[in-house]
């Protein structure tokens, strides 16, 4: 689903470069369960963002679903990470004077759909994410678990093949961050393709694919597997 | 996105930061009904000059001794040239005249009985009173004959009351400059023009008023005329018979609707140079849009960069930032109306002779005014934070 | 806290949010320097109109022929009454004790001939003493001859732009001209005037009025300047003047007495108001900024919450907390005031350097209305915000909460 070929980037700090990406290339199937781990600094944020479409390589090709992402201008990109992408970030980014479930709806209401056909989408996610009585709430009256499930379920309400997580759990308790991982990978098991960076070496080893990056350059891939499901974590 | 969507969204936000934009409108608003209420009152003052110029009708043209050259005061002067009675009757073949009014003015003492009143005294013949569209209440004006006038005399309305008070004044004598003269008409109360009493004045026939006065020539001929012809040609067959009689060009011709455009030109000028002195807190209020929404993009940077990872566009997050700002703008001119409404509302108890004429016109104008002054304020914040790179942005605290 | 590291620390602050900052000062410097401009140019108007028109000194009553009862409006100007004002009447009037000079004046537009030159012309009969009346100098020659008021002569005083307009580059000294059908002899030339009291002196002759009287053949005066004594009242002159011109129209009141106060002061008055209320005008911006100041200062406060939080905790009081945002906004309402008094004087100069006409009037007193409705308004606007960022719990500050 994913190809990355030699992808790069720099980024220039004053006189000097900082290479955040050095020729990454990298295949990822569709509903794989990948986590990518590494020191501060060593690119995998970037990495993210360049699969998000958030940020764009200096070099390199990517294609997202058989289509060429690096012609795409601005606008496609948006497009792009509306209808196939979800991200969840480490501190959550909740509009604060929205509720959660208002906050929830923002993709479809980005998207131009009408309120009829957006309330049973948002009904329904909330409810298997297990928010129905917190979906008038503000963002600051929810503990931080909650957050980051409002964040997740924003994520996957346009339903997008890819699910991107940058340190998703670094904000909580080790508690609410198990809970948090384990619904990441019910949606995975669901069929959602799953990308998760994280410092937390027990989350990272629950992956079905662990990637290991130093530098700016993937040392590591344990290797793609068939299916998620068959790495049995989900289920657990 | 829908427009209700992105309304809701950007209105959400100003209630959000409640006092912050309430404070904005308020700035925006104190320009607005500066502006507004400026232009209001300077219109309404053209209005009501203009109404007092034009109530002798547009087809009318004045004829003064003297070129322009020696100031405004021309007409009031002796001259070695003046302008005669035959002057005025010469006018009268021309095409398409109408009325020709020979006109003198001045001032004494009008007498009946013991009582005494100094007032201004008109000399004109008997198409004055049309050619002015002045009403005659009782009687008649003056006849219309030429030559040596019998003493007949027509009172203003405020001149009759104080010589006569309730009583008939018709046929009664009085004396103007101590000649008897006879009363045949009263003119009906006219009001005030520019603080000339119109009601105060007695008019009597020219060849007794130039006697009187002791001049030899007219302050002024009036001259009206039928439609069919421009006010320019008509000037020009009158400058051409009094050149063709006098040799040179000594006076100098007025028509009423140079006069009035000229008037209604410097008027609005005025009017707009009154509003534009308004439009400096308009400005003030605009550098306040801008401020506080680059001070809302900066605050909001994160927001900004969470909207673009789910998927909203440059534009989309252009428009949103613009809408706040047109919001702010577009709210503050309807508070400024507001406030101009409560103001005029103020003023109109406070001078009730200050002319106001509200057009939904300018209301409008109003704020289109403040819906572009928000444009304009919030086109450089809503464009950097269009152009925010939204990964950058998503790391903002 | 001392006041200088009150300074530094608002300085470093303002530094910080340079835009906002740079915003204000603007908002500020724009109504202050509307507020200068706008009331330097009334004034200088004002000052222009006034030095033009007042060439009588107060000391002169102007008489005219004709009365009105109409109180409040417009004097008779037209100068036509029913019973004239003759040379008889000035004569007498001048052995009134209570004045001092007199001098009368028949103004008419006369066609002036010189060689093949012909010119229309406004043509003053009037005597030696107008000159001192109206303050008026010679450039060349002499003024016209103390000669009896009754008595024609055959001479003329030109205006600057009279004599360019008939003689050119010609000498004009001592030459005759026709003024109607009577011939005259340039004396003299009068100094370079402009306009004054509705009449441009530069493009007139002077004659003796008893001339004057023959040309336009009329009797009786337009004006009559009197200056009054010294030692008396003007009121006092005033009735003097009017109960003989009373006894000599044979009980009649009707002639209009006008003092130049009165002329000029009614002037003088509109104008005054027109530029208060263009200042106030210019006001309402300052009004504003305020309101921008105290915006500014909301955000200061909410955005250093927990920086409020902090300076409690390490012991502020808070009045200190008070003072140090209520001087952050005094800070830039005064340093917006001073660029803008520096924008508006410096635009005034500029006009008056391309306009040399208009005076340059530094309006001392709109310079201090408008620092005092800047800084007004700037402690008044943030009062509510620095007294909120007071009365935080220092606590719930801390962790960046306001309330
Ligand atoms: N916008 C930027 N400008 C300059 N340098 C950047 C930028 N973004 C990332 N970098 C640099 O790129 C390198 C990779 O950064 P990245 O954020 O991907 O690291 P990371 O692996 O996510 O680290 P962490 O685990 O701390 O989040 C770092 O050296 C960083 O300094
Ligand atoms: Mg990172």
């Amino acid at each position: 689903m994913i190809r990355l070929q030699a992808l790069c980037k720099a980024y220039a700090l004053g006189d000097e470069t900082v290479t955040a990406l050095d020729e990454v290339s990298l295949d990822i199937g569709a509903g794989e369960y990948l986590s990518v781990m590494g020191p501060s600094g060593s690119g995998k944020s970037t990495l993210l963002n360049m699969i998000g479409l958030l940020d764009t390589p200096d070099t390199g090709r990517y294609q997202l679903c058989g289509h060429d992402m690096t012609i795409l201008n601005e606008e496609g990109r948006a497009a792009e990470r509306n209808r196939r992408i979800g991200f969840v970030f480490q501190a959550y980014h909740l509009i604060d004077r929205l509720s959660a479930r208002e906050n929830i709806e923002l993709p479809l209401v980005l998207a131009g759909m009408a309120p009829a056909e957006r309330r049973p989408l948002v009904d329904e996610v909330i409810e298997r994410l297990g928010l129905l009585d917190r979906a008038g709430h503000l963002p600051r009256q929810l503990s931080g678990g909650q957050r980051q499930r409002v964040a997740i379920a924003r994520a996957v309400i346009r339903k997008p093949a890819l699910l991107l997580a940058d340190e998703p759990t670094g904000n909580l308790d080790s508690h609410s961050g198990a809970e948090v991982i384990k619904l990441l990978e019910e949606l995975n098991s669901q069929g959602i393709t799953l990308l998760v960076v994280t410092h937390d070496p027990a989350i990272g080893q629950r992956a079905g694919r662990r990637l290991r990056m130093e530098d700016g350059r993937v040392t590591e891939d344990s290797g793609a597997v068939n299916t998620p499901r068959e790495t049995g974590y989900a289920r657990r | 996105m829908r427009l209700l969507d992105s309304t809701r969204l950007v209105s959400r936000a100003l209630l959000t930061a409640r006092l912050r934009s309430f404070l904005t409108i308020l700035g925006i608003a104190v320009g607005i009904a500066a502006v507004s209420l400026l232009t209001t009152i300077g219109a309404g003052l053209q209005l009501y000059v203009l109404e007092n110029f034009s109530q002798f009708g547009s087809r009318i043209i004045a004829v003064n001794p003297g070129k322009t050259q020696t100031s405004g005061i021309g007409a009031l002067l002796s001259s070695t040239r003046p302008l005669s009675v035959e002057d005025a009757q010469s006018l009268r073949p021309l095409p398409f005249v109408e009325l020709v009014v020979p006109v003198v003015q001045g001032s004494g003492a009008i007498e009946f009985g013991r009582r005494v009143r100094h007032t201004d005294i008109i000399g004109g013949n008997g198409e004055m009173a049309a050619a002015w569209r002045f009403e005659v209440a009782q009687g008649r004006f003056l006849p219309v004959i030429s030559g040596n006038s019998q003493p007949f005399a027509v009172l203003g309305s405020k001149v009759k009351q104080e010589l006569f008070g309730e009583a008939s004044a018709l046929g009664r004598f009085i004396r103007v400059g101590g000649e008897r003269y006879r009363v045949i008409g009263v003119m009906a109360a006219k009001g005030q023009m520019l603080g000339f009493d119109l009601d105060d004045i007695v008019y009597i026939p020219i060849d007794r008023a130039l006697a009187l006065f002791n001049r030899s020539g007219l302050m002024e001929i009036d001259i009206t005329y039928r439609a069919g012809t421009s006010a320019q040609q008509m000037a020009e067959r009158i400058r051409q018979r009094l050149i063709q009689r006098h040799t040179v060009e000594d006076f100098t011709i007025t028509t009423q609707d140079e006069m009035l455009s000229s008037l209604d030109r410097i008027l609005g000028l005025l009017t707009v140079a009154i509003g534009a002195l308004g439009g400096i807190s308009l400005l003030v209020g605009a550098i306040g849009i801008v401020t506080i929404m680059v001070t809302t993009v900066q605050e909001r940077t994160a927001e900004i960069g969470l909207l673009r990872a789910l998927g909203a566009t440059r534009r989309q997050i252009l428009l949103l930032f613009l809408g706040e700002a047109l919001l702010l703008a577009i709210a503050g001119g309807l508070f400024g109306l507001l406030l101009m409404s409560v103001l005029l509302g103020v003023l109109a108890i406070a001078v009730p002779s200050l002319p106001i004429s509200l057009s939904p016109f300018y209301l409008l104008l109003a704020l289109a005014l403040a819906a572009l002054v928000g444009l304009l304020a919030g086109v450089s914040p809503a464009w950097r934070a269009a152009s925010l790179n939204p990964v950058d942005a998503l790391q903002q605290e | 806290m001392r006041a200088a590291d009150l300074l530094q620390f608002n300085l470093r602050l303002l530094l910080r949010q340079r835009f906002r900052t740079l915003m204000s000062l603007l908002a500020m410097a724009v109504g202050v320097a509307a507020v200068l401009l706008l009331t330097g140019l009334g004034e200088g108007a004002r000052q222009f109109v006034l030095n033009e028109f007042s060439l009588l000194g107060n000391d002169v009553l102007i008489m005219l022929p004709g009365r009105k009862e109409t109180t409040g409006g417009i004097p008779p100007l037209t100068g036509e009454g029913t019973r004239d004002i003759t040379l008889d009447d000035v004569q007498a009037l001048g052995q009134l004790p209570s004045v001092r000079r007199i001098a009368p004046l028949i103004v008419g537009n006369a066609q002036t001939h010189v060689g093949g030159r012909s010119r229309e012309l406004l043509t003053l009969g009037t005597s030696a003493l107008f000159f001192d009346l109206r303050d008026l100098g010679v450039r060349q020659g002499r003024m016209l001859p103390d000669i009896p008021l009754d008595r024609a002569a055959s001479v003329c005083v030109l205006g600057a732009g009279a004599r360019q307009e008939l003689f050119a580059q010609q000498p004009a000294l001592g030459q005759w001209l026709r003024i109607g059908d009577r011939r005259f002899r340039v004396i003299g030339i009068l100094d370079d005037r402009g306009e004054s009291l509705g009449m441009d002196m530069r493009n007139t002759i002077l004659i003796p009025v008893a001339s004057a009287q023959q040309i336009f053949n009329t009797r009786g005066m337009f004006r009559v300047f009197v200056q009054h004594q010294p030692g008396s009242s003007l009121e006092r002159a005033r009735q003097d003047i009017l109960a003989l011109m009373q006894e000599r129209h044979g009980g009649e009141k009707d002639v209009t007495l006008i003092t130049q106060d009165a002329l000029l002061g009614a002037f003088d008055d509109v104008l005054r108001l027109l530029t208060l209320g263009v200042a106030a005008i210019a006001a309402i911006s300052l009004l504003v900024a305020g309101i921008l100041i105290m915006n500014i200062t909301l955000i200061s406060v909410s955005q250093r919450t927990r920086e409020i939080g902090l300076l409690k905790a390490l012991g502020a009081s808070a009045n200190t907390v008070r003072i140090l945002f209520i001087s952050e906004a005094l800070q830039l309402a005064l340093l917006g005031s001073l660029l803008g008094a520096i924008t508006g004087y410096s635009l005034l100069a500029l006009g008056h350097w391309f306009f040399p006409l208009l005076p340059f009037v530094v309006s001392s007193w709109a310079l201090g209305a408008a620092w005092a409705i800047a800084i007004l308004t700037a402690t008044l606007f943030a009062w509510l915000p620095a007294s909120r960022a007071a009365a935080m719990a220092p606590v719930l500050a801390l962790h960046g909460q306001a309330r």
